[in-house]
């Protein structure tokens, strides 16, 4: 009777196989042409953004050849999961776009060592950026090699209706934030905070980014902590976990399983007076017609310099190996004009121009997220250039750190102690 | 002789389709997925083999082997919930459907019954998402925050779907059982108890221990239900990492953490022998000495 089960014991083997499988398959990419007969040069743009396929190829490109007649752009748009490995056999095969859309921090870091791109110091299209915006595409002695297109910003978004029945202001120092959250709460009518722990990402990038760099003084500290000169355990970044802690008595109940989606149901649906929120969510914040506004983190102390965090999102670059370089450097010069920056970000809400020159944005959400940047000093993410490039890496240890705090009680004392320890266990800083 | 050459040569003719596509698509991927598990590509400009370096890093690199370990804790967990709620219910349900009382609604339920194996897994997280949500669901707890519960309850939900599949199984099994088998037990005076765990249940003892086997082998095939609701990290604190999610993890990569398919490949082989012994085992050991009966 065994070799009746025969059968039955092979198709479960080979189910078991299918999960091994997966691991066998490896991704590869298609190679875009590059043609340049004639006079006319064609130019092929690739970026992760299929979603602006239309607004690149009937308002940007349009707007571009309008004023630099011979020069045709191609947009190429790889989808975001795939674009990683696409650019590198693209490149590494001869065969990549002319102009590329350069991911932010550690993958461009290692693209530019492989000799991916031309680089561009000195140049005009790098000329209206200062050193932070341009920090996120730079090799490691600090040269550019992708003009900035786009940002995103992080604030605390609220509802102006509310703030108005309770009668509160917006709050510039940690004491009036919570003071207000207070208020808020003891009103019994409304959540204070729309924040659940259950995605930690949005822990991280939303709060702990957002509210610390006023505690870790912006870019001393995510440089000090990249050159080794700082620690997670030193005052300033306790202080600011800590700042993060204190929010935790403002959260709705069972906050522990409310994901980012919640977060904002809750916000919209006037249930909730504040939320942290990045700007790419304008949008879906207005979108059951609330009056919304903005404001930043708030300061320790009344007169501390106000820190905002400024993720780059989106820069271009261009192929060492192109065979329009002319064409390309003068489609990156424009890049960096007034013209693309205040037509790019106004196509796009919650996306903002990293210039030196101010834009206007049409969304008055967006320009309330833009005067964010304007008494401040800007700063990215903390973890993500270098400091997460191996194992463990610090940013997912942050988000599970953060989760911790609010829902098991973990200090941040315990908290920023174990952060050190696994960052101290395979980051060498660079002398 | 002529007609065994033949026979041979049939024979090669029609199963060598069926056996390209089993090649190409499963044997040649799980030897490629063994061998990248025994190579460093990361290191050097091409890959190098290594030995059970990957094997030893997995196992006792402080924060690799931390999250394998709670990993493999938790798929013995997610499995323990399938094999104690899943496989009892299904048989009960199998034992419903069977029973005299039912006979004209056997159909609807039937079908009702198997309605969540056909859904989506998205749908079903996202439902249960819903329904178990503090804020407009039914209970207050945060079931899926805590790291207590939320394995637990990602389980049931995957309970809840796929209980379908045990019942048809068992069904079919018990149908199967002839009729003068049971008039016999009924005119020796057995009750429905008696009858069901003295005749019926022994007569699909070989179809329970299958059902158990593969159950095991999905489980720890499992990662669909955790990534929907929990995505590549599952929180909260890994509570609901499985080894499916730990691959997939290490192997692609994911936001702040570095694609090493190396040491994703060493996961997945690792998840492979894990199966592979264990079903082998149950084959050799248990499913033998279960008695079939010829009815």
């Amino acid at each position: 009777m065994r070799s009746k089960f025969a059968p039955i014991a092979i198709t479960a083997a080979a189910a078991s196989l299918v999960l091994v499988g997966l691991a066998g398959c490896s991704s590869g990419g298609t190679p875009s042409s590059t043609d340049g007969g004639g006079d006319d040069v064609t130019l092929t743009l690739a970026t992760w953004r299929t979603e602006d396929t239309a607004m690149w190829e009937d308002e940007i490109i349009p707007a571009f050849e309008a004023s630099h007649p011979g020069i045709t752009v191609e947009y190429a748009p790889v989808g975001t999961d795939d674009y990683n490995a696409a650019m590198q056999s693209q490149i590494e095969g001869g065969t990549g776009a002319d102009l590329i859309m350069c991911r932010p921090f550690d993958v461009n870091r290692a693209w530019i060592e492989d000799g991916y791109f031309e680089p561009l110091a000195g140049t005009d299209a790098v000329k209206s950026f200062d050193e932070t915006a341009l920090a996120a595409w730079t090799d490691v002695d600090g040269n550019p090699f992708c003009v900035p297109i786009a940002s995103v910003l992080a604030g605390f978004y609220y509802n102006t209706a509310i703030f108005d029945e309770l009668g509160l202001k917006v709050p510039t120092t940690q004491a009036e934030f919570i003071d207000v959250l207070g208020t808020i709460k003891d009103s019994g009518k409304y959540t204070p905070l729309a924040l659940g722990s259950a995605d930690g990402w949005q822990l991280a990038y939303n709060v702990l980014y957002s509210m610390g760099p006023n505690y870790w003084k912006g870019e001393d500290g995510r440089l000090g902590l990249i050159d080794g000169t700082q620690k997670l355990t030193d005052p300033d970044f306790v202080a600011a976990f800590q700042a993060f802690a204190d929010l935790k008595p403002y959260l709705p109940d069972g906050y522990e399983s409310l994901t980012y989606e919640d977060m904002m149901q809750l916000f919209t649906l006037g249930k909730a007076a504040i939320i942290p929120d990045g700007s790419w969510d304008i949008s879906a914040a207005t979108a059951t017609g609330l009056d919304v506004d903005v404001f930043g983190a708030p300061v320790a102390e009344a007169g501390d310099q106000r820190y905002q965090q400024e993720m780059p999102d989106q820069g271009i670059g261009m192929n060492a190996k192109s065979t329009h370089k002319e064409a390309a450097q003068e489609f990156l010069d424009w890049l960096a004009t007034p013209e693309f920056q205040s037509l790019y970000v106004n196509k796009l809400p919650g996306f903002f121009s990293m210039g030196t020159e101010a834009v206007t944005y049409d969304n008055e959400l967006a320009q309330k997220f833009a005067d964010l940047k304007t008494d401040a000093k800007l700063t990215p993410r903390l973890a993500l250039d270098r400091l997460s490039a191996g194992t463990p890496p610090l940013d997912d240890e942050i988000w599970v750190a953060l989760q911790n705090m609010y829902n098991s009680g973990l200090s941040a004392e315990d908290a920023t102690a174990e952060l050190q320890a696994g960052l101290d266990s395979w980051y060498k800083p660079a002398q | 002789m002529k007609s065994t050459a033949r026979s041979y040569r049939n024979l090669i003719l029609f199963s060598a389709p069926a056996f390209v596509v089993y090649a190409g698509f499963l044997v040649i991927p799980l030897i490629a997925s063994v061998v990248l598990s025994f190579m460093d590509s990361d290191s050097g400009p091409t890959s190098v083999f290594v030995g059970f370096d990957n094997y030893v890093y997995l196992f006792t690199n402080p924060s690799t082997s931390e999250r394998f370990w709670n990993a493999l804790v938790n798929n013995f967990e997610f499995f323990a919930v399938h094999l104690i709620v899943e496989l009892p219910v299904g048989l009960l349900m199998a034992a419903l459907l069977t029973s005299s009382t039912l006979r004209r609604s056997r159909g609807v339920y039937r079908t009702l019954l198997f309605i969540p194996a056909t859904l989506s897994v998205v749908i079903v997280g996202f439902v249960w998402r819903l329904i178990i949500n503090p804020l407009w669901g039914i209970v207050q707890f945060p079931l899926l925050g805590d790291a207590n519960t939320a394995l637990p309850t990602i389980a049931l939900m995957s309970v809840w779907e796929y209980v379908g599949i045990p019942m048809i199984f068992l069904y079919t099994a018990l149908i199967a059982i002839p009729d003068d088998v049971l008039e016999a037990a009924k005119l020796d005076g057995a009750n429905a108890w008696t009858t069901f765990w003295r005749v019926k249940f022994p007569l699909i003892a070989p179809q329970f221990g299958l059902i158990a086997i593969l159950t095991y082998i999905w489980t720890f095939n499992g990662f669909d239900i955790v990534y929907a609701l929990n995505g590549s990290a599952p929180g909260p604190d890994y509570s609901t990492d499985i080894l499916g999610t730990l691959f997939y993890r290490t192997f692609f990569g994911s936001s702040g953490q570095v694609a090493n398919p190396d040491l994703g490949a060493t996961v997945a082989s690792v998840v492979f022998f894990l199966i592979l012994i264990i079903t082998a085992i149950y084959f050799a050991v248990v499913q033998r000495r279960l008695k079939s009966y010829e009815l």
